[in-house]
């Protein structure tokens, strides 16, 4: 195999993607900054008016950015623990979605915590967090453990990238503005895929994936406990930290399935992306589903047979005025995929997305239910009995946010697939040079 | 016009207070279900005045438990002597059924021949309730309590005695005491003794524990005698020897530092991840390195 050669194919194969930008995609990047810059104006009001804009009040102190927080977080975790675990496993099909994976889980945890920001109140004391950090405080731990996090997932991210960057670099055809070549040249930092070079990448991302694998329990574990280790009705539980990595995962394997879906339909790649993987992501979506699903009962269940009074509250709130949203996240929202991904005659590419829509959608819910009722229904009485008071509902300030974060999601996304190839052109050339190597020691 | 409104407060007051009761309504509500108690005592005080209390209650006759307080009944006390009746005051019960007159140290008292003074307490009864009292005779006692360090002891010593019309004073022959401090939901009896010849002294336990500044309240009390009923006499002394020192929550979930474990293994953690992160970019140094070499050396 000429790897040169092979290296020119592959990059006039995927320059449309890399030199073209298509007029539905400019409108499709003109909706999403639309939508950034109502969020945008959304934010100067929250910051102008405060939190009072937003459904947020003594009671609830919690509403829609916290569960975006989580959510993206939780996306990211489960997108490096996969990323990991497909390049620590050497799984023959990660070629083809391992990018898309990267770049989800790097995205989610730009997006996720600025989730965070908008929850506080007075963002000018944002660096008191950092100059009078308490130890023995969870939301230390998750500040420590996000960043942490971020950096190590960057890293793992430009790992990756350098041979395709280098790829790139080299591509004298490849018809893109001087500054990209420029941007091209600086990131592929002089790496030339020789064999030295590319043991010591391989080396270093290998030790990179287990320690995004390790860095992704630590840091949901953390997030769970933020909730876990306060004595507030619904959260108290035990088994929050392995329950809040499974749903990771779950809404992490929805969003990647979505993901493969759409790039898979955008830019025509049935020939990478292929029916296979969505059976084997479906595979892994059906057990962490039913790992869920079973977390999901154990919880509740715990709850309502323990009869205390607080979490029977709390149930009765679930059960009133949230009854169809946890009819739907806990219910429809499981059941659904389990049985779509359970039955091989519905396990069609277009069916296991609609399940994974289901998925995202039923867990984005869930985490609404952890939240807010538990926060409607304290242990203490509520003193000002205004419904405001004691009923969340968002506004459209959050709604906006919550919406800008969404289309930042994908516009960052749409942007870097532009920057570079959405299947790694170096991952392809390994596959292939694996199975040479492997035909030649055969022979 | 008076007796009416007295009668019509009193048996509402009485009904209103069985309706407080839960054991009470499967019952009738009228009195005659209710066996009155009726208890006297009387009280000398630190300062020397008098308490008198009466205790007016009803206790359900078929059950025990369900006990209902005399609301607002007027208790008249006396200060009887032979047939003579010295009105000393009137209280009516609360709502525990409580009535209590104070009689200040100076009041006169009417004594008989052995220095007795004969107190009654009476409730004149109403349609629903009959008439009860209670007498007591008891000897003006003066109790007094005295603490002090006597060779490095620390000691406390009781002298009792009544005084008689004329002013002499006349040591009590025997009288059981109970020595007791303090504490914070009731005293706490520290000995028992009795009062010979009008004194009676004590060694004082060297392991109590007092207040802030190590002040201790010592009561030394008389309780239901026969012949002098209750006295009780109260002094401080800074004899307390808890002190101490309060120890500051260190390392700890609530401190200002946290637990050392927390301390270590976040650092075990940081240093192991940002170690790893350091060897990724030193390790990509050498892979720039390496290729910046190499397009020198295919340069040149």
């Amino acid at each position: 195999m000429n790897v040169k050669t092979r290296k020119r194919e592959l990059v006039k194969e995927f320059s449309p993607m890399l030199e073209k930008t298509r007029f539905t995609t400019k409108i499709w990047i003109g909706v999403l900054l639309a939508i950034i810059l109502v969020g945008l104006y959304a934010f100067a009001l929250q910051v102008i008016k405060g939190h009072a804009v937003t459904g947020m009040r003594n009671n609830v102190v919690w509403g829609l950015y916290i569960i975006n927080f989580i959510f993206f977080v939780g996306v990211s975790y489960s997108g490096a623990f996969i990323s990991a675990l497909l390049h620590f496993y050497k799984t023959p099909w990660k070629t083809s979605v391992s990018r898309i994976v990267e770049i989800i889980t790097v995205l989610s945890i730009i997006v996720g915590p600025v989730f965070i920001l908008l929850c506080i109140g007075r963002l000018d004391r944002l660096y008191f967090l950092f100059i009078y950090p308490r130890i023995q405080s969870p939301i230390t731990w998750d500040i420590i453990a996000i960043i942490t996090d971020l950096i190590g997932c960057f890293i793992y991210l430009y790992l990756t990238f350098i041979p395709d960057f280098a790829i790139l670099r080299d591509s004298k055809k490849l018809n893109i503005p001087i500054w990209r070549k420029k941007l091209y040249r600086f990131l592929a930092a002089n790496y030339q895929d020789t064999p030295t070079q590319r043991k010591k990448l391989h080396k270093i991302t290998g030790t990179m994936s287990k320690m995004v694998i390790a860095m992704a329990i630590v840091a949901y574990t953390v997030l769970a406990w933020i909730f876990s280790l306060t004595l507030q009705p619904g959260w108290n539980s035990t088994i929050f930290a392995p329950y809040f990595i499974v749903a990771g995962l779950y809404s992490g394997i929805c969003v990647i399935i979505i993901a493969m879906y759409l790039t898979r339909k955008y830019f025509n790649l049935e020939k990478y992306i292929i029916r296979s993987h969505f059976i084997w992501a479906g595979a892994f979506f059906l057990i962490i589903s039913l790992l869920y699903g079973y977390f999901t009962f154990s919880d509740y269940f715990a709850k309502w047979f323990s009869h205390k009074s607080g979490d029977i509250n709390l149930l009765e709130t679930l059960f009133d005025r949230y009854f169809w949203e946890f009819i739907f996240a806990n219910y429809l929202g499981v059941i659904l995929p389990l049985v779509i991904l359970s039955i091989k005659k519905l396990r069609t590419i277009k069916l296991i997305t609609f399940a994974a829509v289901i998925g995202v959608l039923g867990l984005w819910l869930n985490r609404y239910l952890i939240v807010i009722p538990t926060l409607e229904t304290p242990y203490l009485p509520i003193q000002d009995t205004r419904p405001e008071f004691i009923h969340y509902t968002a506004t459209w300030v959050e709604w906006s946010l919550t919406f800008a974060g969404i289309a930042s999601f994908l516009l960052l996304f749409t942007l870097i697939i532009k920057f570079i190839p959405v299947v790694p052109i170096s991952g392809i050339i390994d596959r292939e040079r694996e199975i040479n190597d492997a035909k030649l020691k055969s022979e | 016009m008076k007796s009416n409104l007295f009668k019509y407060n009193f048996i509402t007051s009485f009904i209103v207070a069985l309706c407080f009761i839960t054991n009470g309504f499967a019952q009738k509500t009228d009195a005659s279900n209710y066996r009155m108690k009726f208890k006297f005592k009387t009280v000398k005080q630190k300062d020397n005045s008098r308490l008198l209390e009466v205790s007016f209650i009803g206790q359900n006759k078929k059950n025990r438990k369900d006990k209902v307080p005399v609301y607002n009944a007027e208790i008249n006390f006396y200060n009887t002597l032979n047939e003579d009746e010295k009105l000393l005051g009137t209280s009516k019960t609360s709502k525990e059924g409580i009535a209590q007159l104070v009689l200040q140290k100076n009041q006169n008292y009417l004594t008989d021949k052995n220095g007795y003074i004969n107190l009654k307490a009476e409730f004149k009864g109403t349609d629903a309730i009959d008439e009860e009292d209670s007498e007591i005779a008891v000897k003006d006692i003066n109790l007094e309590l005295n603490l002090k360090e006597i060779d490095s002891v620390k000691t406390g010593i009781i002298t009792a005695y009544t005084i008689d019309s004329v002013g002499v004073k006349t040591p009590v022959e025997e009288a059981e005491v109970i020595i007791s401090i303090k504490s914070m939901l009731s005293n706490m009896k520290i000995k028992e003794g009795t009062i010979e010849n009008g004194k009676y002294e004590f060694e004082f336990p060297t392991d109590i524990p007092g207040d802030a500044n190590n002040n201790i309240i010592v009561y030394s009390s008389i309780e239901d005698s026969d012949d002098f009923g209750n006295v009780i006499q109260e002094k401080s002394a800074n004899w307390g020897v808890f002190k101490k020192e309060i120890k500051k929550n260190k390392n700890t979930l609530w401190s200002k530092a946290a637990p050392l474990w927390m301390y270590i293994v976040l650092t075990i953690l940081l240093v192991g991840v940002w170690a790893n992160y350091m060897y990724t970019i030193i390790n990509l140094f050498k892979i720039s390195k390496e290729g910046k070499e190499l397009i020198l050396n295919s340069e040149e």
